[in-house]
C-alpha cells in the first residue's frame, strides 16, 4: 500500500515537471535519432556505400571495356566517365570525386603484347614452335588511381584491390587466349573456348549464425538504438536525483523520515517508479527504432531475437539504471554535487561501454575498462539477441552482472538512506 | 498526572561543536500539557525536538514517550507522536489533498479514514477551497496550517510542533493557536517549540527555558512565575534567565 502511494506520488511529480518529462522522454527519442543519423555514414563500409569515381578513358578498347563492366556490375562504384585527364584531376582534388582511374592510351593492346610476350617466352623455353612476336621490349602499362586525401584508407583499399582484381582477370584471360591461339596456330580443327575465370572459385560472405534473421549486422540503428536507449535509461538518474534531494531540502523527506516504520517503502516506491519509467523509454525508443527510422532513410530496427529475453535483458537494464541513480540520490547531499557528478559519470560510462562508438574499436585499454561498465554488459546482451539470437545461456552473464550492479546499488543506498534517518 | 514524554539526562554534541547542543537536560512532560519549549536561537529547543522525535540519537541520557523508549522502541513511539517540523514538509507540485493522502497512506490510514480526516481539518483551517490546489500556490499561513494538518491524520496523543506560527500573518496565527487550544481540551499533549513568548503565555500550561542546552527552569507556568516573584511577566523571566545578548 505504502509503496503504491509512493508510486502514485513519484507519477504525480513527474507529470507536473515538464522539466522533468522532457528529459526523460523527448531528449532521449531526439538523441537516438539524431546520433543514428550522425552515425549512419561511419557505421556504412564500403560495401554499402556508393562511390563516385571518375574514369578517364584514353584506352577506349577492350581493357577499358572490360573496368566498366566490371565496375558496372558493382554496387558500390558508379563509374563517371571523362576523358580529359586535367578536369579529372581538378575534382578530386577539390573534393568532388573520391577518386579517379586513369587508363592510358594503347593499355590494351600493351597488354595483349605482353601477354603473347609471356606466352612465347614460355613456350620457347619448352622448345614448343612459337608465333611470330614484335612485343620484345614493351614497357609496362601505367594504369593510376588518384584519390581525394580524404578518403577513408578502407576505401582507397578496396578500390585499388578491386581495380588489380579486374586487370588481373582480364590478363589472365587474354594469356589464356594467347595460349589457345599459338597452340592452336596452324591446326585447321583448333577450337578457341571462352573462358570464364570467375567460376573456378567463389568466395561467399556469410555470417556465422544459424538462425532467421541471418545476414543482420552492426548498423548505425542496430547500434545507436540500443545503446543510446540504456543512455537514457542511465540518465533516469538525473530526475531520480532531483528529486530525491529536493524532497530532503524542501522537508517533504523529514516529514517521511518522522513517519513510523521502515523507510523502505519510500525507496521501493521510488525504485518501482523509475523502473517503469525506464522500462518506458525502452519501449518507445524500440518503437522509435521500428517504425521511425525507416522514415529518416535509416535501417529498420530488427529485433532478431527472442523478444521475452529482450526484455528481460531491458529489465535488469532499468534496475541497474535505477538502482545506480537511487545511489546517487542518496549519496550526494545537494543536487549540484549529485547532478554534476551523476551526469559526468554516466558519460564516462555510455563512453567506456560503448554507446558512443563499439567497444571493438576502442583502444585495448578502454576494451578492458569497458568490461566494467554496466551499459557495456547491456550493450553486449542486445548485441547478442538482436544481432546473434543468442540463448539465455549467452546473455546470463550479463544479465547477471547488471542484477548484482542493481542489488549493490540498492542495498547501498538503503543503508546509505537509514543511516542518515536517525544520526 | 502521568508523564507523556521522560527526558532522562539527556546530552548531544555535534562533532563541529565544541559545546554540547543539549547538556544534561531531565524533563518530564504530563499528559493533556501544553508545554512550551523556550530558547533564544540556537539555545537547544530543535536539538531537543529532534531527538524527542527519534531523529537524533542522543550521546548519552534517555527518552521515553509514553512509556516507549525511543532508542529502542522507536518505531512504536513514532506512531503516537505527530510531528510539524519549522520547515514546510510538503511536496509543492502536489495539491493539499494529493499532499495529505499521500502522508495518510504512509501512516498506514484506510482510504475513508484519510478523508474524513482531510475534510475535517480543511474545514478547521479554512482551505477546504484549497484543497485541489498545489502547495506551491499556497501564501506561507496556508503551508503552515497545512503542515500542521500532515501532522495530525493519524490522531496522534502527542504533537510535537516546531515553530508553527514562524512567518505566518496574524490571522492564520490566531487560527492555529485557537485550534491548539481544542487540541489540548481534547486530551492531546503537546509540546510547543518557539521564541515567541506571547504565545506561550496564550497556550501553555507548561513551560520550560532552555540555553546554551542547559534546562533552566520547568515546570507549570504558575511555578514558573511564582518561582521569580520579581517578574511581572514571561518576557521579563526569560531575558532574565537567558540574558539580553543577541545569540545569532
Amino acid at each position: 500500500m505504502k509503496i503504491l502511494a509512493t508510486i502514485y506520488k513519484e507519477f504525480l511529480l513527474l507529470i507536473r515537471d515538464p522539466g522533468g518529462m522532457a528529459l526523460i522522454f523527448i531528449m532521449p527519442l531526439s538523441l537516438v535519432i539524431v546520433m543514428a543519423l550522425v552515425q549512419d555514414a561511419p557505421f556504412r563500409d564500403y560495401q554499402e556505400i556508393q562511390l563516385d569515381v571518375i574514369l578517364v578513358d584514353q584506352d577506349a578498347d577492350s581493357l577499358s571495356v572490360k573496368v566498366i563492366e566490371a565496375f558496372k556490375a558493382s554496387a558500390n562504384v558508379n563509374l563517371i566517365i571523362k576523358t580529359d585527364t586535367a578536369e579529372a584531376k581538378r575534382l578530386v582534388q577539390a573534393g568532388d570525386y573520391k577518386a579517379a582511374i586513369f587508363i592510358p592510351k594503347y593499355a590494351s593492346e600493351t597488354l595483349r603484347m605482353k601477354s603473347r610476350e609471356l606466352i612465347t617466352t614460355v613456350f620457347s623455353n619448352f622448345g614448343l614452335p612459337v608465333a611470330p612476336s614484335d612485343s620484345t621490349g614493351v614497357s609496362t602499362i601505367e594504369l593510376k588511381i588518384f584519390f581525394d586525401p580524404a578518403i577513408k584508407a578502407n576505401y582507397q583499399q578496396t578500390l585499388s584491390t578491386s581495380i588489380e582484381k579486374i586487370i588481373a582477370t582480364v590478363q589472365s584471360e587474354w594469356i589464356l587466349e594467347e595460349l589457345q591461339i599459338q597452340l592452336g596456330d596452324g591446326r585447321e580443327n583448333a577450337k578457341k573456348t571462352e573462358l570464364d575465370l570467375s567460376q573456378i572459385i567463389q568466395v561467399s560472405h556469410r555470417y556465422a549464425s544459424t538462425h532467421k534473421y541471418q545476414g543482420l549486422m552492426l548498423n548505425s540503428v542496430q547500434h545507436n538504438v540500443p545503446a543510446w536507449t540504456m543512455f537514457a535509461m542511465f540518465f533516469i538518474l538525473y530526475p531520480l536525483a532531483g528529486n530525491f534531494i529536493k524532497e530532503r531540502e524542501e522537508g517533504s523527506m523529514l516529514r517521511l523520515r518522522l513517519i513510523s516504520g521502515s523507510q523502505f517503502p519510500v525507496i521501493a516506491g521510488k525504485f518501482a517508479f523509475y523502473f517503469f519509467v525506464c522500462m518506458t523509454q525502452f519501449l518507445m525508443m524500440i518503437a522509435v527504432g521500428i517504425f521511425v527510422m525507416p522514415l529518416l532513410g535509416l535501417s529498420k530496427l530488427v529485433l532478431g531475437g527472442n523478444p521475452l529475453l529482450i526484455l528481460l535483458t531491458a529489465s535488469c537494464v532499468a534496475m541497474a539504471a535505477t538502482g545506480y541513480g537511487l545511489l546517487i540520490a542518496v549519496f550526494f547531499r545537494t543536487a549540484q554535487q549529485a547532478l554534476s557528478f551523476g551526469s559526468v559519470s554516466v558519460v564516462i560510462l555510455s563512453a567506456i561501454g560503448g554507446v558512443w562508438v563499439p567497444a571493438y574499436v576502442m583502444p585495448e585499454i578502454l576494451q578492458n575498462l569497458s568490461r566494467f561498465s554496466p551499459m557495456n554488459w547491456g550493450l553486449e546482451s542486445f548485441n547478442d539477441l538482436f544481432l546473434r539470437q543468442a540463448s539465455i545461456y549467452t546473455i546470463l552473464p550479463n544479465v547477471l552482472k547488471l542484477v548484482s550492479f542493481a542489488l549493490v546499488t540498492v542495498s547501498a543506498s538503503v543503508l546509505i538512506h537509514k543511516s542518515r534517518t536517525v544520526v | 498526572m502521568t508523564s507523556i514524554v521522560k527526558l532522562d539526562h539527556l546530552i548531544k554534541k555535534y562533532h563541529q561543536s565544541s559545546k554540547p547542543a543539549v547538556s544534561n537536560v531531565t524533563l518530564e512532560i504530563p499528559e493533556g500539557a501544553v508545554f512550551g519549549l523556550l530558547g533564544p536561537n540556537g539555545a537547544g529547543k530543535s536539538t531537543t525536538v529532534m531527538i524527542l522525535c527519534g531523529l537524533l540519537r542522543p550521546d548519552s541520557g534517555s527518552v521515553s514517550v509514553m512509556g516507549l523508549n525511543m532508542q529502542e522502541q522507536g518505531s512504536d513511539a513514532r506512531k503516537l507522536i505527530g510531528v510539524a517540523p519549522q520547515e514546510i514538509a510538503l511536496f509543492p507540485s502536489l495539491t493539499a489533498y494529493e499532499n495529505l493522502f499521500y502522508f495518510g497512506r504512509m501512516y498506514n490510514l484506510s482510504s475513508n479514514v484519510i478523508r474524513d480526516q482531510i475534510k475535517k481539518y480543511l474545514e478547521v483551517f479554512g482551505l477546504t477551497e484549497k484543497a485541489n490546489k498545489p502547495v506551491f500556490t499556497f501564501s506561507g499561513g496556508m503551508k503552515k496550517r497545512l503542515n500542521l494538518i500532515a501532522a495530525l491524520l493519524h490522531k496522534p496523543k502527542l504533537v510535537i510542533l516546531d515553530e508553527p506560527t514562524a512567518g505566518v500573518d496574524v490571522q492564520s496565527r490566531n487560527m492555529i493557536l485557537d485550534f491548539l487550544t481544542e487540541l489540548k481540551a481534547g486530551g492531546t499533549t503537546i509540546i510547543y517549540s518557539s521564541h515567541v513568548l506571547e504565545e506561550a503565555e496564550r497556550i501553555c500550561s507548561h513551560l520550560g527555558i532552555i540555553d546554551e542546552g542547559k534546562l533552566l527552569v520547568s515546570g507549570t507556568r504558575a511555578e514558573v512565575m511564582v518561582a521569580h516573584p520579581e517578574c511581572k511577566n514571561l518576557e521579563q523571566l526569560f531575558l532574565k534567565l537567558t540574558g539580553k545578548n543577541i545569540r545569532d
